[in-house]
């Protein structure tokens, strides 16, 4: 094959336009790129000079060029402009090089003009793209992290300073497991080392749900998904930490409910199916009882009979309260004056005998259901009295914060115990020998179907206090 | 022994129907309201509490367990108010909602009392709720 052909071949085939010149600036080749490119045909190039390209701005450029090429010089990624048939301005990079003829004499100049407008934009468009990507990065609510091979961290966003408690420049440079807790604190170095030997995957690309630890040494549940990726020759990888703090409480909180739900079912059932028998039992003894001899030994053990009954009936009676809390049939109520009454059934009560309770304070009247609060508040003080070993002082505060009335018992007994604090509202939980460890749960029941809430204090100096919000009329 | 103060005896004593399927029951408030000096028929279902009210007999009190093998709403209460319209009627029940009470009340029962009792207490409810039936 004629190697001039397969020069030429290539030439027109390029991308960049080429174009050769006499020392003049006579035009002696024009290619068709540089047809595309200036959008002149080679035909009516060819022979013109080729300051008809050049901007008028720049009258001494071509002088210039043509001078360093005639001193067999080369000019390489000149970066400079020129003009299109139809006006357009091109932004060009040049490299020119001498012609010599067989002597070595210069008698012309090849000219390679690469386009670098599309280039131009192209910087601008990826400064665009980067500012978006930063944005976004910045923007986002999710945690985002960028380690290095060895674990170190390299960039942190807002949504992982939020997440973690730590600024961004605290963390930078410090290993990444300092976000962990046990054991993945002490096995992460372990794990990267063996990811980057092995490649098994044990999280890239998979994302799974892990604990994180904040700077306060809390911890809480993320979704972590883990990329990788290749930065001028170094490994990074780059996690994304999704908050599951309210995913996980709420299923908590539905599994919880569904599971109340089930308890409730069951327990109505068992209840009233041991409320019949409880009947049959309790009037058959009874009538027996009347036919024993008044003070003989076998009356008092049936009267003795009745009375276990009958606990046992209370028993019931709270499951089923608990179980099937009645919808409460609101009217406008004056809380003080229930927790007055409520007061005057703990004093009937003899074991609660040197127990003192004051009631103190004010707020207007609310919407509730006074049967059902006085369960509440009864509830509350028969723990408190039985805290104190029926010796102390129980202290009611009415005030009103808002839109709720707020109701503070605080007591001088041993306070709660660490162990049951979490459970306090489980039911069937107690810390009594006796109880069913339905009260507090049941109080908390009743007083979400009035809309409050109630939380249970431990206080330094002792004691317990409860504090129950109620919404106001 | 303490009992409820027996009825004067000139007239015949007054009839009660006690209706529930638990046979301790029955025993236990047949002889409860006979010390008392009611005389006593005994139901153990619906059926047969109706059959008891329809064949001939007048009673002046009726105590009506809710949940029975045959019945468990309200309608029977409605069909004996409406075949003695005049007996007083006590319920008795180990299911008891707010809104079966209300019901039964406005069927015109007398109360509804709920499961376990004291038969002493319910032999003076009955007492209270013939008053109530004959207009004192």
């Amino acid at each position: 094959m004629d190697p001039e052909r397969i020069l030429g071949a290539i030439v027109e085939s390029s991308d960049d336009a080429i174009i050769a010149k006499d020392l003049d600036g006579t035009i002696l080749a024009w290619n068709a790129s540089a047809e595309r490119m200036y959008g002149y045909a080679a035909a009516e190039a060819i022979g013109r000079n080729v300051g008809f390209i050049i901007p008028s701005d720049r009258p001494d450029e071509l002088k210039d060029i043509t001078r360093r090429i005639a001193a067999g010089e080369r000019v390489q990624h000149f970066e400079t402009t020129r003009v299109a048939k139809d006006g357009r301005v091109v932004d060009v990079s040049l490299t020119v090089s001498p012609i010599k003829d067989a002597s070595g004499t210069v008698i012309g100049a090849s000219t390679v003009a690469r386009d670098i407008t599309v280039s131009n934009s192209r910087i601008q468009q990826l400064r665009d793209s980067e500012e978006r990507l930063r944005s976004v990065v910045e923007a986002a609510v999710d945690g985002i992290v960028v380690i290095d091979a060895r674990g170190t961290i390299e960039a942190f966003n807002p949504g992982a300073e939020r997440l973690f408690g730590y600024t961004a420049a605290e963390v930078h440079g410090t290993n990444v497991h300092i976000l962990m807790p046990e054991p993945y604190h002490s096995e992460h170095d372990g794990y990267m080392r063996r990811y980057i030997e092995t490649g098994e995957q044990k999280i890239i690309g998979i994302g799974r749900e892990v604990t994180a630890r904040r700077k306060d040494g809390t911890t809480f549940p993320i979704h972590l998904s883990v990329g990788e990726m290749t930065l001028n020759g170094d490994r990074k990888f780059t996690g994304i930490i999704h908050d599951l703090t309210s995913r996980v409480a709420m299923e908590e909180q539905l599994r919880e409910q569904a599971a109340l739900v089930r308890l409730g079912e069951m327990a109505a059932v068992i209840a009233h199916e041991v409320k019949n028998p409880l009947a049959a039992v309790r009037g058959a003894i009874q009538v027996i009882g009347t036919r024993l001899g008044a003070g003989s030994r076998e009356a008092s053990v049936v009267t003795d009979i009745i009375a276990r009954i009958d606990t046992l009936n209370l028993l019931v009676r709270d499951l089923l309260l608990f179980a099937r809390p009645p919808q409460p049939h609101p009217i406008p109520i004056d809380v003080l004056g229930v927790l007055g009454l409520t007061v005057n059934l703990l004093r009937a009560d003899d074991s609660h005998g040197n127990v003192a309770v004051t009631v103190e304070g004010e707020a207007p009247h609310i919407l509730a259901d006074a049967e059902l609060l006085k369960i509440v508040f009864l509830n509350l003080l028969i723990n408190s009295a039985q805290a104190m070993k029926g010796q102390g002082e129980i202290s009611v505060h009415v005030s009103r914060d808002g839109a709720d009335c707020v109701v503070v018992v605080t007591d001088t007994g041993p306070g709660i115990p660490p162990e049951v604090r979490g459970r306090l509202f489980t039911p069937f939980v107690t810390t009594k020998s006796r109880g069913t460890g339905l009260g507090l749960s049941t109080v908390k029941r009743l007083i979400e179907a009035h809309h409050g809430s109630i939380r249970v204090d431990s206080p330094e100096g002792g004691g317990a206090r409860i504090t129950v919000r109620l919404p106001l009329a | 022994m303490e009992m409820s103060p027996p009825a004067v005896k000139k007239s015949p004593s007054p009839r009660v129907l006690v209706v529930d399927d638990e046979a301790l029951i029955r025993w236990s408030l047949s002889e409860s309201l006979s010390e008392a000096g009611y005389a006593v028929i005994e139901a153990g279902d619906g059926a047969s509490a109706l059959a008891q009210l329809s064949n001939g007999h007048v009673f002046d009190a009726i105590v009506l367990d809710y949940r029975l093998p045959d019945s468990n709403d309200l309608r029977l209460l409605e069909r004996i108010r409406a075949l003695q319209p005049a007996a007083a009627v006590v319920m008795m029940t180990a299911y008891g909602t707010p809104e079966m009470t209300s019901g039964a009340l406005k069927l015109g029962a007398y109360r509804v009392v709920p499961k376990p009792f004291d038969v002493h207490d319910m032999v003076d409810v009955v007492g209270q709720a013939r008053e109530s039936a004959r207009g004192f």
